[in-house]
């Protein structure tokens, strides 16, 4: 799972030909996605203290497998000589964040998160090759990345000091003795990822890089990058939450950045006039839903986070993919008259904002349900209210993109067609999952429940 | 055919409806045809459900369980059957006249425009015969998805501007409001499930009954109840095939039976617990009931004015499901009933008189009832009608709903009743007996074949339609018993 991405990078770089090193990409992608998913069965059933962390972890490695699939598409993007390295960085960003959600303790998480977050930089600023701006955006990452890496040092070394260990599965149990620093380290740690996650308002960095960003950069960026690093954050929390001195702490940082993240990227989204922006944003909002549902505690709370992380993943592939299916189209009002002239991607983009939505019968709304319902339960109205109101704003953001897609009519030529090729892969790929997971969700409940029930069986 | 057979074909018939004008949109005349069939074959389904129903048989299909003990099913009841019923039975002869109004007005989409109305009727038949809420809220979901392009047809910024109003106010109400609403009550009582008695009886306190009660009454914005009736008028930008979709057959009386629904089938006798926000809705529906009736007199655009008029219909139905007793929801059903068949018929006559001579202000109809007798005829009986004049349809459910709200003690809701309809009465009334009265215009047609068959047969056809409840009240009565009848 972890070395088959890595070694198929190493043998990416060295294969000279673009479509070749495509193909061994693709395929190091697909053993990996294929392993994850395997040791999540059959970890899951048998009982696992990492169950979030797997359930993640299947999820990334899948992502990153689809996109590598549809890169084969992207590929004119880059230069013959650069082909292989933008693959091979894609790989190590789904291996980074693969890492990060199975390493044991906190050194671990944070190498792999920023061997995932350097390599996404570098991705970023590969696409400089084409597109200068995406130096700019290449340099802000670097920066969040540097401020994060800095605050998740720092709380890891506070939590060393407060808690005595840096092993997360030990952290539910142990004696902490100075739980007052413990929550300030962890909230630190959750900080940064949530920095690395473009959760509101820490994603200054969203903007540049996905807005200048390549295709293929973009879209791993928004699809794994944000993914895992969000499933990481939630995966921290899992251990965190469990351990009754720091947890109460915890659980209000995340609410009340969960809050922020909910309002501020549902208010950028709508004000979006880029399709790649509106992705990262309506991304943090969602992400928003996401730390509120981890912050009520509970094992349901657990499971309708990673049902909302599914959602996620599939909105930002179908959205950053159907983008990149259509030749890069990035201004919505390009997007104007293409329900005729591109209807398969279209179709697709659509499903993507009703699932952003919260229609029925998509993957958002069952993680939306699932919000409501888990805050019901624990009397946390307010969380509901939140959940609500993702929605309402998903309908004014999304809204607007399906009706440029089929009410308006085309202002200038589109040269693209509807592209009936690898580039549209990712987008059809998760479009399918989430009207088909929206439409018999029981597999995945199921998986959810086990994976947040797990959490809690290694409580004291 | 087994009931359960009958059930997926007024299911899927619209849908199939839908499909095949759209792919088989040339030449137009086999699109027609295949519309116009397909319509009929759809209204013949229905019918034989309702048969079926009144024979005592029950059916559910299920297509999927997206939820825990929660299905996305569909079941034939009374009171769905009756109201698919109406929709495709009234959908027949608004397919024809949408013929009719393609070619008359050289529609640019035509196969887009029927296609749209005909998902639209597809996603008001399952709102109607939706097994539970979450079904409800799917249905209702795509029936706003699939009337919102309707709005836009025009696809001019005007259209644009207003078909964003009304999916914004639809969508928002029904996700803000309705939503929480369903979660809540799956939170209380573990299931969705409509049944006659309702869901809540002893389960909810009276402060969560009243809460409950608001939200889902003000979710459901396609009643066009106060302060959510932001849509109706915006929804006068589309054309007029689509305006008769909206305001007659599909998104009105979808608010309408949602409602009910929710009176009978989720609160049920429950619904006395909620008597604090019953009642206060209630004035609410009243009085935008009147407003709706005295903005329609100020209308000079027939549009405007029968969109307002409709409303003040639609909220008579809110009234009627509100007052808690059998003979309210007779009533509101009758109600839902009375105003499909007259708004049907107001609109299409308004859309062939526009269509035939340019007409679309009030004060340009003088005389026009000599020029076009049948269209006119049809006008009238739909207005005395939606007035409430006996034998029409409206005078069967005002009386019904006059009678209830006097019987519960609510004396000023049955006289804000019938102050609407002395309301409706002077909005309609005038306008009607000055186009059949007055002197015929010189220069009335400005089409060579004036308004062909195919615009006037529906309009009499509905017209007549006004008059069915005068001999089927009794039964009805009997076949919508099971609504307020628990089953032991």
């Amino acid at each position: 799972m972890f070395a088959a991405p890595l070694a198929g990078a190493a043998l990416v770089v060295l294969t000279p030909m673009a479509r070749l090193a495509w193909f061994v990409a693709a395929t190091s992608a697909i053993v990996a996605a294929a392993f994850a998913l395997d040791l999540t069965a059959s970890t899951l059933s048998v009982g696992a203290a990492n169950g979030v962390g797997l359930f993640a972890t299947a999820l990334v490695a899948c992502c990153a497998a689809v996109v590598m699939v549809g890169a084969g598409a992207l590929l004119k993007d880059w230069s013959a000589r650069a082909a292989p390295f933008g693959l091979a960085l894609g790989l190590c960003v789904g291996a980074g964040w693969t890492g990060a959600l199975l390493a044991a303790d906190f050194v671990g998480v944070f190498l792999a998160a920023e061997t995932a977050w350097l390599a996404g930089v570098a991705l970023v600023a590969l696409s400089g090759e084409r597109e200068r701006g995406a130096l700019n955006g290449a340099l802000r990452m670097l920066g969040a990345g540097a401020v994060a890496s800095a605050l998740f040092l720092l709380g890891v070394g506070l939590i060393g000091a407060g808690a005595g260990t840096l092993r997360l599965a030990a952290l539910p149990a142990v004696q902490i003795t100075n739980p007052g620093v413990t929550a300030t380290g962890m909230g630190l740690v959750l900080t940064a990822l949530a920095l690395k996650a473009g959760v509101a308002p820490l994603h200054s960095w969203a903007g540049a890089a996905f807005g200048r960003g390549s295709r293929f950069a973009v879209l791993v960026l928004g699809s794994v990058g944000a993914v895992g690093a969000l499933a990481t954050l939630v995966r921290v929390a899992a251990f965190a939450i469990p351990a009754p001195a720091i947890a109460t702490g915890v659980a209000a940082a995340l609410a009340a950045l969960g809050a922020v993240s909910v309002v501020v990227g549902s208010l950028q989204a709508i004000g979006a006039s880029n399709v790649r922006r509106l992705a990262a944003y309506a991304g943090a909002a969602q992400a928003g839903g996401v730390l509120i549902s981890v912050a009520l505690g509970s094992t349901a709370g657990f499971a309708a986070a990673l049902v909302q992380m599914f959602a996620l993943a599939a909105a930002a592939i179908i959205l950053l993919g159907g983008s990149a299916a259509l030749g890069g189209v990035q201004l919505l009002s390009a997007f104007d008259g293409l329900g005729r002239r591109a209807p398969l991607t279209s179709a697709a983009m659509t499903l993507g904002g009703l699932s952003l939505m919260g229609a029925p019968l998509t993957i958002g709304f069952l993680g939306r349900w699932r919000l409501i319902e888990a805050g019901v339960g624990a009397e946390w109205w307010w969380a509901a209210v939140a959940a609500i109101a993702l929605s309402l704003a998903g309908v004014f953001y999304c809204g607007r993109l399906i009706e440029r897609l089929y009410v308006r009519r085309a202002r200038e030529a589109f040269v693209g067609g509807d592209p009936w090729r690898l580039a549209l892969a990712p987008a059809l790929v998760a479009g399918a999952g989430a009207i088909t997971l929206g439409l018999a969700p029981d597999s995945l409940l199921r998986t959810a429940a086990m994976a947040a029930a797990q959490l809690w069986n290694g409580a004291p | 055919m087994s009931t359960e057979l009958a059930l997926w074909c007024v299911l899927a018939a619209p849908i199939a409806q839908a499909l095949l004008v759209v792919v088989l949109s040339r030449p137009p005349g086999l699109r027609d045809a295949v519309y116009f069939l397909l319509a009929c074959a759809g209204a013949g389904c229905t019918f034989y459900l309702v048969g079926a129903v009144a024979a005592g048989e029950t059916a559910r299909v299920v297509l999927a369980r997206p939820l825990p003990n929660v299905d996305l099913a569909f079941s034939a009841e009374p009171l769905g059957a009756l109201i698919a019923a109406l929709v495709l039975g009234l959908g027949a002869p608004h397919a024809m006249h949408t013929i009719g109004m393609v070619r008359a007005t050289r529609e640019r989409a035509p196969a887009r425009l029927m296609a749209l109305c005909t998902l639209a009727a597809a996603a008001a038949v399952a709102v109607a015969l939706s097994a539970n809420l979450f079904s409800f809220f799917v249905a209702y979901q795509a029936l706003i998805l699939a009337a919102f392009p309707l709005v836009a047809h025009r696809g001019d910024e005007d259209s644009r501007r207003a078909a964003g109003i009304f999916l914004a106010t639809l969508m928002a109400s029904s996700i803000g409001l309705f939503l929480p609403a369903m979660v809540w009550t799956y939170a209380i009582a573990g299931a969705l499930d409509f049944q006659p008695g309702g869901v809540f009886a002893g389960r909810v306190d009276p402060l969560t009954a009243n809460v409950l009660l608001v939200l889902f009454v003000l979710g459901l914005a396609t009643t066009a109840i106060p302060p959510m009736h932001r849509w109706l008028a915006a929804a006068t930008a589309a054309p007029y095939p689509a305006l008769v979709s909206i305001y007659a057959l599909t998104i009105l009386p979808a608010g309408g039976v949602g409602v009910l629904k929710i009176a009978a089938f989720v609160f049920g006798p429950a619904l006395s617990d909620a008597a604090i926000a019953a009642r206060a809705l209630m004035v609410l529906a009243g009085v935008g009931m009147c407003m709706a009736a005295l903005l329609a007199l100020s209308k000079q655009d027939l549009r405007e004015r029968l969109a307002y008029s409709c409303m003040a219909q639609s909220l008579a139905v809110v009234t009627g499901a509100l007052l808690a007793l059998p003979a309210g929801l007779f009533a509101a059903t009758l109600q839902i009933v009375a105003l499909s068949c007259a708004a049907v018929t107001l609109l299409m006559a308004v859309g062939t008189v526009a269509a035939v001579t340019g007409r679309v202000n009030g004060s340009d109809y003088a005389g026009l009832g000599r020029v076009m007798p049948v269209t006119f005829a049809g006008f009238a009986l739909a207005a005395a009608s939606m007035i409430g004049m006996p034998p029409f349809s409206g005078a069967w459910a005002k009386l019904w709903l006059i009678t209830a709200s006097a019987a519960s003690g609510l004396v000023w809701a049955a006289a804000l009743v019938g102050l609407a309809a002395v309301l409706t009465f002077a909005h309609l009334g005038p306008l009607a007996a000055n186009a059949l009265a007055a002197k015929a215009p010189s220069d009335a047609i400005n089409r060579p074949d004036g308004a062909s068959i195919v615009l006037a047969a529906p309009v009499v056809v509905t017209a007549l339609a006004t008059l069915w409840l005068l001999v089927l009240a009794d039964p009805l009565a009997s076949f919508l018993s099971p609504i307020w009848t628990p089953r032991p």
